[in-house]
């Protein structure tokens, strides 16, 4: 399948009379949603005629299991399930890719030159202005944890946060979360006696704010959240003022590519000057580079959060929040606490 | 002429360059296997680091082990290379608790690490891969069983981390090599500077000073310059032998013009014409005598200056010698004497020699003995072979002569105290010359009751395929 579009690639090149022959499929597995995206595909497909793209939109843990599940497999693979992806990495599903961008990508937001770190998101809470009304919004985690503790009345069933189980994005947040403190489970705890619900994806969540059926989202991607309160005024974004996570998408070329060359340049150009370029000023993804100037760029970012920001480290320690045992045991630790307050009730 | 072929530095560099490519090729190689053990070590130790958090992360949870994976062990096993990781538990009876790949471990890795730590090369879907293994003891309340920790991680980094150490072990060895070639370079100058100061010291020598050389060299060169100085010394006698051959020459050519001079001086004042005739006669046999002197120096000089290549061919010096005898005995010198010849040998006598130079050492020792000898004397010439070669001789039973002249009758113009005779002295000069250019040695015994015998040894001829069978 390779070498046939290797030569039809060739064949297309030296007959510039039959161009219709040097187009090359490429299908992009994506853990992103379209619309976010949009722009810089938009970008893509005008810098790369001669390539077709197929964009896939899905949930990480779906986009996990077609790495392996898919036949043929995928070009490429994006997903914001950092453990997941490093998991498929340190499985061997990658490909080098070697070009000069791929080589002088900061160190921090690659591993083993196979996975490329290319946005840069903050993870943030939302709510609703009616919020604002009755009480002073949360700020940081522990405004979060005292406002569930003590306004358990007005918030109950009113607050939103990923589901652990349903979402590979969610569950890597709430490990990372628990590892800077024990304070992290009295929070759970908290959220589980205001019978928080918990959402597969940040644009329930956002959806559910804009119904107005909650009051406050925890967790959520910053770079939907932003985008959504542009054009939903009664939605407020808040960026954790003790701590907040940053993740980023990554994406990487599948061993098997089909189409080695197409997802060469795809991964190009979501690392070149053009491509971030694109998610700095058109998606709110937050450019990696450090060159980009734009309203979205991790510079900008930086200035105005400061010191604050903790990225998810794109290294192999994540790959133990997939490892099953820590996997299980977390989650029955999270089921534990989540249900202590009824446990407590009913005694 | 002297033909320059390479030089002294350009040959210890050669000879340096050979022994430093053939130690460094060894040396190069026990790098090689001490940066990839070195390497070995230090990411084993790091297996090792990472099993021991594993092991730190394993409780029991009733009757099973539990581990929670901790990240540090991760990042220790991905080490700064970035190598994929591998980690896994077994407990007491080889279940997996926990994995994140499916690297098989044999049953007898697993037997070998219930024993003690193991470390071990293994290649999954063409990926080389270093695994450790080691048991671990913990005690649960309800299961006292040890549980197996396995980690393992590429092996790219021990790739890198070997290329590095040996690149910094090759960039040491050619700074040592260039060092070496800098310091070496230093010490043949310090070493050659006796050279330089023997050429200087030659060259600033005028063109007639044949005394020795007299300057402090080391052992080395001692031979070389005892040699020049040698050389200088045959130079000077040889010289100093030219300008007495002048002197002795014009000397010799002087007393005979004299007395042509004076002959036809004395003739000129008179007036008869029968002492013209007598004095013509006087000047006739004069003018003989001296062109023959002229002749005969002529020829020692030719011998003397004659080129050494000139070739050289095997000759029966037998039939030489017979021709010779029977050439001069048919002359009018050898009228009143008994010129005769020894019986020779049936087989040929080869030689190594010119025939040209061969006939005029026999004509001159005919020559001395029958102008040396009063008339009626015996003459005999003979040639047998002995072990060292071949011997040619001439007996007379002349007069002889003196022990203490004897020695000097073949240097030039000697005429062993004789004045009785027209000849020149330059008869056993030439002989003596012709013998030293075919490597034979003349010798002059005394006859007894009395005349002379002059041998003429030469060496065994060395054309082996000349010689009689």
């Amino acid at each position: 399948m390779q070498r046939v579009w290797v030569v039809a690639l060739l064949i297309g090149g030296s007959l510039a009379s039959l161009p219709s022959l040097a187009v090359t499929p490429l299908v992009v597995e994506a853990a992103l949603d379209r619309q976010v995206v949009a722009p810089l595909l938009a970008a893509f497909e005008q810098a790369h005629p001669g390539i077709e793209l197929s964009y896939r939109d899905r949930s990480t843990l779906e986009v996990d299991r077609l790495v392996v599940a898919a036949d043929p497999p995928p070009d490429v693979v994006i997903s914001s399930a950092m453990p997941w992806q490093m998991n498929r990495i340190n499985q061997g599903y990658a490909q080098r890719l070697d070009s000069e961008l791929a080589n002088e990508w900061p160190e921090w937001a690659k591993w083993r030159n196979e996975v490329f770190g290319f946005t840069f998101e903050p993870i943030v809470m939302a709510y609703r202005l009616d919020l604002a009304r009755h009480m002073l919004p949360p700020h940081t985690h522990a405004d979060l944890q005292r406002l569930l503790e003590t306004q358990r009345d007005t918030l109950q069933g009113r607050v939103t946060t990923y589901s652990p189980s349903e979402s590979g994005i969610g569950y890597t947040l709430f490990q990372q979360d628990a590892r800077y403190t024990e304070r992290f489970w009295d929070l759970v705890t908290a959220l589980g006696a205001n019978d928080a619900h918990l959402a597969p994806n940040t644009r329930t969540m956002l959806e559910g704010l804009s119904e107005g059926r909650y009051w406050l989202g925890y967790n959520l991607l910053g770079s939907y959240a932003m985008v959504w309160a542009q054009e939903h005024s009664e939605v407020i974004v808040q960026v954790p003022q003790d701590y907040a996570l940053v993740v980023m998408r990554t994406g990487f070329i599948h061993r098997d590519a089909p189409n080695p060359r197409a997802a060469q340049a795809f991964m190009n150009f979501l690392l070149s000057c053009d491509g971030q370029r694109v998610l700095a000023a058109q998606t709110p993804l937050f450019s990696v580079r450090p060159d980009i100037i734009g309203p979205y760029t991790a510079q900008r970012l930086r200035d105005q959060v400061g010191d604050r920001l903790y990225p998810i480290p794109l290294n192999a320690s994540v790959l133990a929040f997939v490892d099953p045992q820590r996997r299980q045991a977390f989650m029955a630790r999270w089921a534990r606490e989540f249900d202590r307050s009824w446990r407590e009730g009913d005694q | 002429m002297t033909q320059v072929v390479g030089s002294l530095k350009a040959r210890l560099a050669i000879w340096l360059l050979v022994m430093v490519s053939g130690l460094g090729a060894l040396l190069l190689m026990e790098a090689y296997g001490a940066s990839q053990r070195a390497a070995e070590r230090a990411f084993d130790s790091q297996l090792a680091a990472a099993a021991l958090t594993v092991a730190d992360a394993i409780q029991w949870e009733g009757r099973d082990p539990v581990v929670s994976i901790p990240l540090a062990a991760l990042q220790i096993l991905a080490t700064a290379h970035q190598e994929r990781v591998f980690y896994t538990v077994l407990d007491h009876d080889g279940r997996r608790i926990s994995d994140n790949l499916d690297i098989v471990i044999p049953e007898a890795d697993q037997a070998a690490a219930a024993d003690a730590p193991i470390w071990r090369d293994t290649t999954q879907a063409g990926t080389r891969w270093r695994l450790h293994g080691r048991e671990y003891d913990s005690a649960g309340w309800d299961i006292q069983d040890p549980v197996q920790i396995w980690v393992g991680h590429t092996t790219e980094g021990r790739r890198v981390l070997t290329h590095e150490l040996f690149e910094r072990a090759i960039l040491r060895f050619v700074a040592m090599v260039l060092l070496a070639a800098l310091l070496m370079l230093l010490a043949m100058r310090v070493a050659l500077t006796p050279m330089r100061q023997l050429r200087h010291r030659l060259r600033q020598r005028q063109a007639d000073d044949m005394r020795p050389l007299d300057m402090q060299v080391p052992e080395e060169l001692r031979e070389m310059v005892e040699a020049l100085d040698t050389l200088f010394s045959r130079q000077r006698k040889s010289r100093d032998n030219l300008l007495r051959f002048t002197a002795d020459a014009s000397h010799q050519l002087k007393t005979p013009l004299a007395g042509l001079q004076s002959t036809s001086e004395l003739a000129l004042q008179s007036h008869a014409p029968d002492v013209w005739y007598q004095a013509l006669v006087d000047v006739h046999e004069g003018a003989q005598r001296t062109s023959r002197l002229a002749g005969q120096l002529l020829s020692l000089a030719r011998l003397r200056h004659m080129e050494e290549a000139e070739e050289s061919q095997p000759l029966d010096l037998g039939a030489l010698l017979r021709d010779s005898v029977l050439e001069w005995a048919q002359r009018d010198m050898a009228a009143q004497h008994d010129l005769g010849l020894a019986e020779l040998p049936s087989e040929p006598m080869v030689v190594q020699g010119q025939a040209w130079a061969l006939r005029e050492l026999l004509g001159n020792l005919i020559d001395n003995a029958l102008r040396y000898t009063p008339p009626g004397s015996e003459i005999t010439l003979g040639l047998y072979a002995n072990d060292d070669g071949l011997v040619l001789y001439i007996d007379d039973n002349g007069p002889g002569v003196d022990a203490e002249v004897r020695h000097r009758l073949r240097q030039p113009f000697e005429r062993g105290g004789r004045q009785d005779t027209h000849g020149s002295g330059l008869g056993l000069a030439i002989v003596d010359n012709i013998a030293q250019r075919h490597a034979a040695t003349l010798e002059i015994k005394e006859r007894l009751p009395h005349g002379l015998r002059i041998e003429v040894h030469f060496p065994p001829s060395v054309q082996p395929s000349e010689e009689p069978a």
